[in-house]
């Protein structure tokens, strides 16, 4: 209740009466100490819970926790050395950084190219618009518990995929048990939910195109691919780096989907096992919590890279 | 027939046969198909769930069979989810589920605006470098600091208990940049002559500023219920004992103890999709405009 006293402060002066004879420094410092009484709780959690958290796993990576045996013991390279050791021999962590650098190239291009195409239809002047609007967005508000679950059913070597397909004479397999589908169909269903998110911001940066940009491509003859590629895609640059930023951000924390459709193994033989999964189990099942931050170190160092990558290759700037 | 249905129809908005053949036949033939691609990716996405959902009315027996219409219809799966064998267990989650996500929506719609209103309107030594701050932590991953943060709350006694999943989430950044977006954009002038007549900061927020920021604090209402309803694995990390898990933790135990039982699964499903559907149906303005400001919806 901190922010309760630094605010009750002021009225007991009674700003009014005192505000002609309160210098401006004075004014400032209270104006200063009610802002902060308002940031106060946030700041609180903030710092807390994601700064101090932030600074703890950095400092943690460089021991070593056994949780809830005794005090870290300080280790020096040693997490990092076995990362290494790990990366250099084929181990879970380097399994997972692989499926999930082929996981996150995949699913951002494709739900990218799906979003965009979507919002570029929705543009059009169509009836409904809101009806399909609403349809479209219901995967991506669904849990991914209830997701997975529902596609687990789906998935299954007697479920309704492997019946569609069966129709066309494609034979079904059992494609959350086949160490070259299993991570794929993940990816299917991931796209599938995280397009519609994506697909509200395209909608909302391309109703903020100024008409008479287009309008004056057309006086001009272009045609409408064109007008799309030449005005619009330009002109949705940030969105679309947005996007891809957030969708890699996004992509490369898989974690639920896996655990409920493959469980903490990531099975089969490792198919589908992600960082962040292996992050789980060497802090919950081996219980070594010092290497688990310094794989999520190396796993945010990774994605800060990416991230990076992405900037030079799209670039952000509108010229009009 | 036609011709005396002609000006009743004249004055009423066009039909939909009507608009298509107005058009000229190019047109035409691209309007249709844009239709078709709409119809059939509402399809592709509305079928997997009609289809679960009239399946989570099977029996076990005939939850695989791609049939429309349940044979036998059943109300099982429910019943041992809400009356049945697991009616106690499942009982404790919708209600860890509900405190969990109705305590973080209204906890984040008040300390979120609070941060928003300093943020937003107030002017204050450092606040540029916190706003640049609040803006850095959007782009952490949420996964590298899940183990310190599961190390603190555990320092800080919050594991095991309700307020281990309220506590850290109670005001988050998203929500922060949300609220200050909407209450910069508010007149300057509401505050001056309130500040003339010597109202404190505190209630110029309290009486002015907060029924005005109604639609921004529906969002943040909608979106916090929707991240937190829908969490998994931080629930998964702080609670051990199962009368504190919530309904996606209780579902992933449940299925692993039903593997194959894809009838309870569904049915497990739907009690935890249908709360969100029938939310997001009452205020799905304020969600499509959230995420278009915000872009991140649910986190």
């Amino acid at each position: 209740m901190q922010q309760a006293a630094t605010l009750d402060t002021p009225r007991d002066t009674g700003l009014g009466t005192v505000q002609g004879r309160m210098g401006a420094r004075r004014k400032k410092l209270r104006e200063a100490l009610s802002a902060y009484g308002f940031l106060a709780p946030y700041l609180l959690i903030l710092g807390t819970f994601t700064l101090i958290a932030t600074g703890y796993a950095f400092y943690l990576s460089f021991f070593f926790v056994d949780f809830g045996f005794g005090e870290p013991i300080f280790y020096g390279f040693k997490n990092y050395q076995h990362i290494w050791f790990d990366l250099t021999h084929n181990g879970d962590f380097a399994v997972g950084l692989k499926n999930i650098l082929f996981y996150t190239v995949g699913v951002v291009t494709m739900q990218t190219i799906l979003a965009l195409g979507l919002a570029l239809l929705l543009n059009q002047k169509v009836r409904g618009r809101g009806i399909f609007r609403t349809a479209f967005y219901l995967p991506s508000l669904t849990s991914s518990v209830a997701i997975s679950l529902i596609f687990i059913w789906l998935y299954n070597t007697h479920g309704a995929l492997n019946y569609l397909l069966s129709l066309v004479g494609i034979p079904g397999r059992a494609w959350l048990f086949d160490p070259t589908t299993s991570l794929p169909a993940i990816m299917l269903l991931n796209i599938w939910t995280t397009a519609p998110t994506f697909m509200l911001l395209y909608l909302a940066a391309l109703q903020d195109i100024p008409d008479q940009l287009v309008e004056a491509a057309r006086v001009d003859g272009a045609n409408s691919w064109r007008v799309l590629w030449h005005i619009t895609l330009p002109l949705l640059r940030p969105t679309t780096f947005l996007v891809t930023a957030l969708g890699t951000i996004g992509s490369f924390q898989l974690f639920d989907q896996v655990y409920i459709m493959e469980g903490a193994e990531g099975g089969p033989i490792r198919s589908t096992i992600t960082p962040v999964l292996q992050i789980y189990n060497t802090a919950f099942k081996d219980s070594l919590m010092g290497r688990a931050c310094a794989e999520a170190v190396v796993l945010f160092v990774v994605i800060f890279l990416f991230t990076l990558l992405q900037r030079r290759f799209i670039d952000t700037s509108i010229q009009y | 027939m036609a011709a005396i249905s002609q000006p009743a129809t004249k004055a009423l908005p066009k039909t939909f046969s009507e608009v298509v053949h107005d058009v000229p036949p190019r047109e035409r033939a691209r309007q249709t198909i844009l239709y078709v691609i709409l119809i059939f990716y509402t399809l592709f996405s509305l079928g997997p769930f009609l289809f679960a959902f009239i399946s989570s009315f099977k029996t076990y027996a005939d939850v695989l069979t791609p049939s429309f219409v349940p044979h036998p219809f059943t109300l099982e799966n429910y019943q041992a989810i809400f009356t049945g064998t697991y009616s106690n267990f499942f009982a404790d989650y919708f209600r860890n589920s509900l405190l969990y996500a109705g305590g973080v929506a209204a906890l984040n719609v008040l300390l979120a605006s609070m941060a928003g209103y300093a943020f937003g309107r107030m002017e204050f030594p450092g606040k540029t470098f916190l706003f640049i701050l609040t803006l850095a932590v959007l782009m952490i991953p949420t996964q590298l600091i899940l183990i310190p943060k599961f190390l603190v709350a555990n320092s800080l006694g919050l594991t095991d208990n309700p307020l281990a999943l309220l506590v850290p989430a109670m005001v988050t950044p998203t929500n922060v940049f949300l609220m200050t977006q909407f209450l910069k954009s508010l007149p300057k002038e509401l505050e001056e002559s309130a500040m003339i007549d010597g109202c404190s900061r505190f209630r110029i927020f309290w009486q002015i500023i907060l029924p005005l920021a109604r639609p921004a604090m529906t969002a943040v209402a909608l979106f916090s219920f929707q991240g937190a309803w829908n969490d998994f694995i931080w629930p998964l990390i702080v609670q051990s004992h199962p009368q504190n898990y919530t309904l996606t933790v209780g579902l992933a135990f449940f299925k692993g103890n039903h593997y194959t039982e894809y009838n309870l699964l569904l049915a497990g499903a739907a009690i935890n999709i249908l709360p969100l559907v029938v939310l997001f149906f009452i205020f799905q303005r304020y969600f499509i405009k959230g995420i278009a400001t915000s872009g991140l919806a649910g986190r």
